[in-house]
């Protein structure tokens, strides 16, 4: 059958003619080993120049993982790697212990990209029934998400019309809408101001909280210190650190140092 | 609200996929532009068809042997739709590259190919869009037909609907390659550029090289233009269907190669070879397919029955050696008024060039030039006739068998019309134009059902 979401088991190995059942976050958390998902030795290409080398890095399953990096780091590269939607030269990610090709991930996780406003001659409320009828999700499941956004007041209006803030909150809806333990956004707070990114720092914190897993990808530090649980700093395409803050803290010698400080410590 | 632990779906339903394709392609402008522009183009071919069958038909209604050469087919049908061919030409490419050019555009298509569907899947729910735009962009010549009834025209159903398959088939192949343009190209100007150069290119390619011998005539088959060319003589033939649907079928499946930007473009090269190549193998069988149905209601691509009869028994083979130029016009008549009729009835045929494909000038020294031989069996005749009255004699006195006594009765009356064609322009100029203008107002307003949700969630 055409189009079988699977959430992946730790049990299971992930074969193609094997159906992947089942309870992907949950059972991690009852598993001994907490990785959720292995990256090990990403490396990506663009002619000559290597965009990413030997990223290695792991994802524990129920925190807001940051990606963190200044502009031209290859963050959106990576993200888009991992969610097999760019070819990489190497790629090797493990879900649960089970190896992941690039044509599987999108059973396990969901990439929302930055700048991208889907469907523009279509109202928002059109796109957003699209999702939720892909996804089968319920009237109420659909309601709670809009409000949770706060896109109630453009429902009506069409995407290209929107601003840019409502633009996030329309995409944000649509990764709340898909069923994926893993959920990867791009620059989720671009366009947003200090009181709206607190909103929605609410509502990714609530999404957690029911055993998602959520990589961001943010070149804003303070923004970043804010949500996240734990950091992949990333420059020039090479992994400078990884860890909480407090992990970052203890390897740096920087105390009382902030992400920033940390940031340029590392790089 | 998702949650991972609850969550489980088995299958993603198609349904939502197919709704956001049909109001995609109806949010966008093309479609209703390309309908519009239509109106005038098909309207005038039509009130231009119908007013010379209407001056041929003032000396048919007098004359019982000239009413007889009046078919509406050539008359109005082939021109009106004629027009319609123009339009798919030039201007549905632009309507086909949007089902997918914009999603690639505006990056959706990066949030689509993560949706649980095949990427077969989304081209297949893309080229029934376009089949759907097709339809949708036919409204015009369907609506000319329907007035050709109006003003009492006589329209045979095996006839029209022939026709109307070859038009159909025509629009998704150059829907087919308009999806494959898409997929490959990263902008949909440069999509557009992909998919012009193929149905213009025809198009010229019709226009210079066409009549041609040799190398050149083999080229201008390839012509996408010379689908039409076979319904539009009333002929259905299983070769060009199963052709132009491999054709179709070879298009999508580059385009569902080509979608995923997740894989490597020399794995994408490596697949599109493979396809290719099996779409060749399966479009040279299809070549050989000789099968094809005469639905004419004059029945002008074959002998009277009788005669068909006959001719279906001749067991041993029959070689038709033609000493013409291709590009005489007697060879053309030759062609269409006998070896045509021959290849379909005839089960061991064999027809050859005398001079291969030289051309004219060439052939002029030769002796036996405009001579055709028959040989059947042990026997051969030569005939210098184009015409079936003269060689269907000959080849029974060939086989040896007794020629069919002439039945009486059942020839094509044929059916002249004075229709007022100037009231159809009121129409193409003015109401169809406003019909599909104030259909265009109602797709840009939300539906109920949405307006439904909307409030609900406010509520």
């Amino acid at each position: 059958m055409d189009g079988v979401i699977r959430l992946i088991s730790p049990s299971s190995p992930i074969r193609r003619s094997t159906p992947l059942s089942v309870e992907a976050a949950s059972a991690s958390r009852r598993a001994d080993d907490q990785v959720l998902l292995r990256v090990d030795s990403i490396n990506k290409q663009y002619a000559d120049q290597a965009v990413l080398s030997d990223v290695t890095f792991d994802i524990e399953a129920g925190q807001i993982i940051g990606i963190i990096g200044p502009n031209g780091a290859g963050k959106t590269t990576l993200l888009e790697v991992l969610a097999g939607i760019l070819p990489a030269e190497a790629s090797d990610v493990q879900w649960l212990g089970t190896p992941l090709p690039p044509s599987r991930r999108r059973e396990a996780m969901f990439y929302l990209p930055d700048g991208v406003r889907p469907y523009q001659d279509q109202p928002a409320t059109r796109v957003l029934s699209f999702f939720a009828d892909v996804y089968r999700r319920s009237a109420d499941e659909v309601a709670s998400a809009i409000e949770a956004v706060g896109l109630t007041p453009v429902l009506q209006k069409r995407v290209h019309s929107l601003s840019k803030g409502y633009g996030r909150r329309l995409m944000l809806a649509l990764g709340l809408l898909t069923p994926h333990p893993l959920l990867l956004m791009d620059e989720p707070f671009d366009g947003f101001d200090l009181r709206q990114i607190r909103e929605i720092v609410g509502v990714l914190r609530k999404e957690v909280t029911k055993g998602r897993t959520l990589v961001l990808a943010i070149h804003q530090l303070r923004d970043a210190e804010r949500v996240c649980d734990r950091f992949i700093l990333l420059a020039d395409g090479h992994v400078r650190g990884v860890g909480t803050l407090n992990d970052l803290r203890a390897r740096t010698g920087i105390v009382d140092g902030n992400l920033e400080d940390i940031f340029l410590a590392l790089t | 609200m998702p949650s991972p632990e609850t969550f489980h779906v088995q299958s993603a339903p198609l349904q939502p996929l197919l709704v956001k394709e049909v109001w995609e392609i109806l949010s966008g402008r093309a479609l209703w532009t390309m309908l519009l522009l239509m109106c005038p183009l098909i309207g005038y071919s039509f009130f231009q068809a119908v007013s010379l069958y209407g001056e041929a038909s003032s000396a048919g209604l007098q004359s019982p042997v000239l009413a007889s050469s009046l078919s509406p087919l050539d008359g109005v049908l082939v021109p009106t739709l004629g027009a319609s061919y123009v339009a798919v030409t030039l201007l549905f490419p632009f309507v086909a590259i949007r089902v997918l050019g914009q999603e690639k555009e505006t990056g959706a298509l990066r949030l689509l190919v993560q949706m649980p569907y095949h990427s077969a899947t989304l081209i297949t729910a893309k080229l029934v869009t376009v089949l759907a735009a097709w339809v949708l962009s036919s409204v015009p010549a369907f609506s000319a037909l329907a007035i050709w009834r109006l003003f009492g025209g006589h329209l045979s159903a095996p006839e029209t609907l022939n026709l109307l398959f070859g038009h159909l088939l025509y629009g998704l192949l150059v829907g087919a390659i308009a999806l494959f343009a898409a997929s490959v190209s990263e902008s949909a100007a440069t999509a557009a550029i992909v998919t012009l150069a193929f149905t213009i290119g025809s198009w010229v390619l019709d226009f210079t090289v066409a009549g041609h011998p040799g190398l050149l005539e083999w080229v201008a088959s390839l012509s996408l233009t010379q689908v039409l060319r076979t319904f539009e003589q009333g002929l259905l033939s299983a070769g060009l269907v199963v052709g132009v649907g491999t054709a179709v079928c070879g298009f999508a499946a580059l385009a569902t190669i080509w979608l995923p930007p997740g894989v490597h473009v020399r794995n994408k090269l490596v697949r599109s070879i493979a396809c290719v190549l099996v779409a060749a193998i399966v479009l040279g069988l299809a070549t050989q397919i000789r099968l094809s149905i005469d639905v004419t209601e004059d029945r002008r691509n074959s002998f009277p029955v009788l005669d068909q009869r006959v001719l279906a028994k001749l067991a041993e083979p029959l070689v038709v050696t033609v000493h013409l130029a291709p590009e005489d016009p007697r060879y053309a008549d030759l062609q269409r008024n006998v070896l045509a009729k021959l290849e379909r009835v005839l089960p061991n045929l064999s027809i050859r060039l005398a001079g291969g494909r030289q051309s004219l000038p060439i052939n002029a020294g030769d002796d036996r030039y405009g001579e055709v031989e028959y040989t059947y069996g042990r026997r051969s005749d030569i005939s210098r006739s184009t015409s079936p009255r003269e060689i269907l004699p000959l080849l029974y006195s060939l086989a040896e068998v007794k020629p069919p006594a002439p039945a009486p009765g059942g020839d094509y009356p044929g059916y002249p019309l004075v229709a007022p064609g100037q009231f159809a322009l009121l129409w193409f100029f003015c109401g169809l134009p406003f019909c599909i203008a104030l259909l265009w107002w109602c797709s840009r307003r939300l539906p109920v059902n949405y307006r439904k949700l909307t409030k609900e969630v406010l509520s």
